[in-house]
């Protein structure tokens, strides 16, 4: 039994999405931060985080109201979406996280092979499944990792995300154990 | 990125947030600016690897801010971003000393390679500087060499100390290796990957140690024409050999006591405190003990230094260290100077072990090189080490150390038919100096 076993991550898909990837996520994430997970709706849709002059979606609210929604007894919350989001000073992000916070989103609209027909969803799910450990990461104030095979390695692209492993390296596993201790002690 | 400090002065609020919080995940150090004046007070108390300036603001401009800032912060690297593309801004920026440009919103991946190169090319000046000074000093490392019992016992203890960060002391005589010792420490340390910066205490004059040590910004006095880090600066994320200890100040051991306590230095002149992220090894030839008595050096600043100490053997003590040590430098002097000296006979190698060599291993080197050099044969004979020598000896006595000097230069001169370039070579003097000795001496080459 871990010092989290008590804690539950809440995912809260915004949209609908291939069951087989909603299924994978649990294990993942018991798997990497050895802590349990529950599939809760908190967000109808992200429609007030929209940017009609960049026809995108901004990350960041989304974050501040998934904080505001999620129930007390979540120790994480993550809302998996489609749309594409940015922050104001990128062009794009794949998600975005509070940094030793609550909130993280993942957005699955650059995560598809466009030239893929038909799509490939088994490659899709773990590049899912590694953004959404990442941006987790993130919340239990994990940084950009150097080592390219660690799930903490900052994503510029497509390849990058493919290229990664969906493991923490050593180094952030003792980073993550750290963090969790003083989680637990609080 | 662990260490990076980074400030961004943007005058929108969200463009701010947005860009602080995607560089604190990156693990940046971030602080924010809302406009020219705000970046302009922080840097007054902060010093930043890293400024990200946007151009158009309210109030002071990123370029009149980029001027002010260029001037004090030469080492810092300001990267001009705007929501305005402007070629014409954007060269302006260049010329004024910004090191790259961005347009709004930045594609995470042009950020993210912008940084890095930055960082990058910040570690490689930073390396390129302590190279050159490192150069100026004709500093000769070598690997440790040592079969000997009191020899393994360092070995060991170098093992066992260099994954700590603790500082150390190394004692011992003159030319024993302290240097040596050091370095290994450093190699085998977690901080092997940054600069091992050494510093020698006694060979620079005191009013110019502080500077050396501690940088100075421009200004700070008469001939601080730039802005220069110090010693202590280059040796960000590395190790700082302060060797002959003994031999600093009370002033600058009272600063170094402070360095050790705080953490933290100033530039001479300076008012931003700078991190010390280095490790402390020092080294002395003097008893610290004694001269702490004799209120020559600071008790505090001792303990301080002395957290791990150990002793380098001289050689009389490690004998059996001699013939591999020998060889090691025959073999390096003969590739080095393209002589044909090859090896070390066995009476050559006998007079070696019977001396007791006072200026430990440096001497030894000397003697070797001085073998190779004015050698003639294969192998090393026992007249081409000066120190066994009775006739030397005889021709170098005098009532007068200039007497000495006189008959010590005649006789290199005549042992190497007045060969300028292998004589001075062998006094450690430069030809100049020699020339100069030679004409104030009245020294005559024999018809």
């Amino acid at each position: 039994m871990s010092a989290l076993d008590e804690h539950t991550i809440i995912i809260s898909p915004v949209g609908v999405f291939d069951p087989k990837l909603l299924a994978a996520i649990g294990p993942a994430i018991r798997r990497t931060y050895q802590t349990g997970s529950q599939m809760v709706p908190l967000l109808d849709d992200i429609d007030f985080a929209f940017d009609p002059e960049r026809s995108q979606y901004c990350s960041t609210p989304v974050l501040t109201k998934l904080s505001a929604t999620a129930p007390k007894w979540a120790f994480k919350v993550l809302a998996l979406v489609e749309q594409d989001l940015f922050i104001p000073i990128l062009t794009h992000v794949f998600g975005e996280a509070q940094l030793g916070g609550k909130a993280a989103i993942v957005s699955t609209a650059r995560l598809y092979d466009k030239l893929s027909r038909p799509p490939d969803l088994d490659t899709f799910i773990k590049r899912t499944i590694k953004e959404i450990l990442h941006e987790l990461g993130h919340t239990f104030n994990l940084h950009h990792c150097r080592d390219h095979n660690c799930i903490m390695h900052y994503s510029n692209c497509i390849a990058d995300v493919d290229r990664r492993s969906d493991q923490l390296c050593r180094y952030c596993r003792i980073l993550l154990a750290d963090e969790i201790k003083r989680l637990t002690q609080q | 990125m662990g260490s990076t400090k980074v400030l961004i002065v943007d005058d929108e609020l969200i463009m701010r947030e947005s860009l602080g919080d995607w560089l604190e995940q990156d693990g940046c150090h971030v602080e924010k600016a809302c406009s020219g004046s705000e970046a302009l007070d922080l840097l007054k108390n902060a010093r930043f690897d890293i400024m990200l300036l946007d151009i158009k603001m309210e109030g002071m401009s990123g370029l009149e801010v980029l001027k002010r800032v260029k001037g004090s912060e030469p080492d810092m690297a300001i990267v001009m971003i705007t929501a305005y593309a402007s070629v014409s801004t954007a060269i302006e920026a260049m010329k004024n000393g910004a090191c790259d440009y961005l347009l709004k919103p930045f594609d995470p991946s042009e950020l993210s390679l912008l940084i890095e190169k930055i960082i990058d090319s910040q570690a490689q000046a930073s390396e390129n500087l302590y190279l050159r000074e490192e150069f100026k000093e004709k500093t000769r490392f070598e690997s440790m060499i040592g079969q000997s019992g009191p020899m393994q016992t360092i070995f060991n203890l170098i093992a066992d100390i260099a994954p700590t960060d603790s500082t150390a002391l190394i004692t011992g005589e003159t030319g024993t290796g302290k240097g040596l010792a050091a370095k290994a420490i450093h190699s085998q340390s977690p901080r092997s990957q940054g600069p091992f910066v050494s510093f020698n205490c006694g060979a620079i004059p005191e009013q110019l140690v502080e500077s050396e040590l501690f940088g100075h910004q421009k200004g700070a006095f008469t001939d601080a024409r730039e802005t220069r880090k110090g010693r202590l600066e280059m040796a960000r994320g590395g190790t700082l050999f302060l060797d002959e200890i003994g031999e600093i100040s009370m002033r600058m051991q009272i600063d170094l006591l402070r360095v050790l306590e705080d953490r933290v230095f100033f530039r001479v002149g300076g008012t931003q405190p700078i991190e010390a992220d280095f490790r402390i090894i020092a080294a002395t030839n003097k008893n610290l003990a004694e001269a702490i008595k004799a209120r020559f050096f600071r008790e505090d600043l001792f303990y301080r230094l002395n957290v791990i100490s150990f002793e380098m053997p001289p050689l009389r003590r490690r004998k059996e260290d001699i013939p591999l040590l020998a060889k090691h430098f025959l073999f390096q002097f003969s590739r080095e100077t393209n002589r044909p000296v090859r090896t070390i006979s066995r009476d050559a190698m006998d007079e070696m072990m019977l001396y007791d060599w006072p200026g430990n291993i440096r001497e030894l080197e000397n003697a070797i090189e001085r073998a190779v050099v004015i050698g003639k044969e294969k192998q090393l004979m026992p007249h081409d080490l000066p120190i066994f020598h009775p006739d030397h000896i005889q021709h170098a006595s005098g009532d007068s150390i200039r007497e000495m000097e006189k008959n010590h230069i005649k006789y290199i001169l005549d042992k190497n038919q007045w060969n300028i370039a292998g004589s001075s070579k062998i006094l450690k003097i430069d030809r100049s100096t020699l020339y100069s000795k030679i004409k104030s001496y009245k020294l005559q080459k024999p018809a």
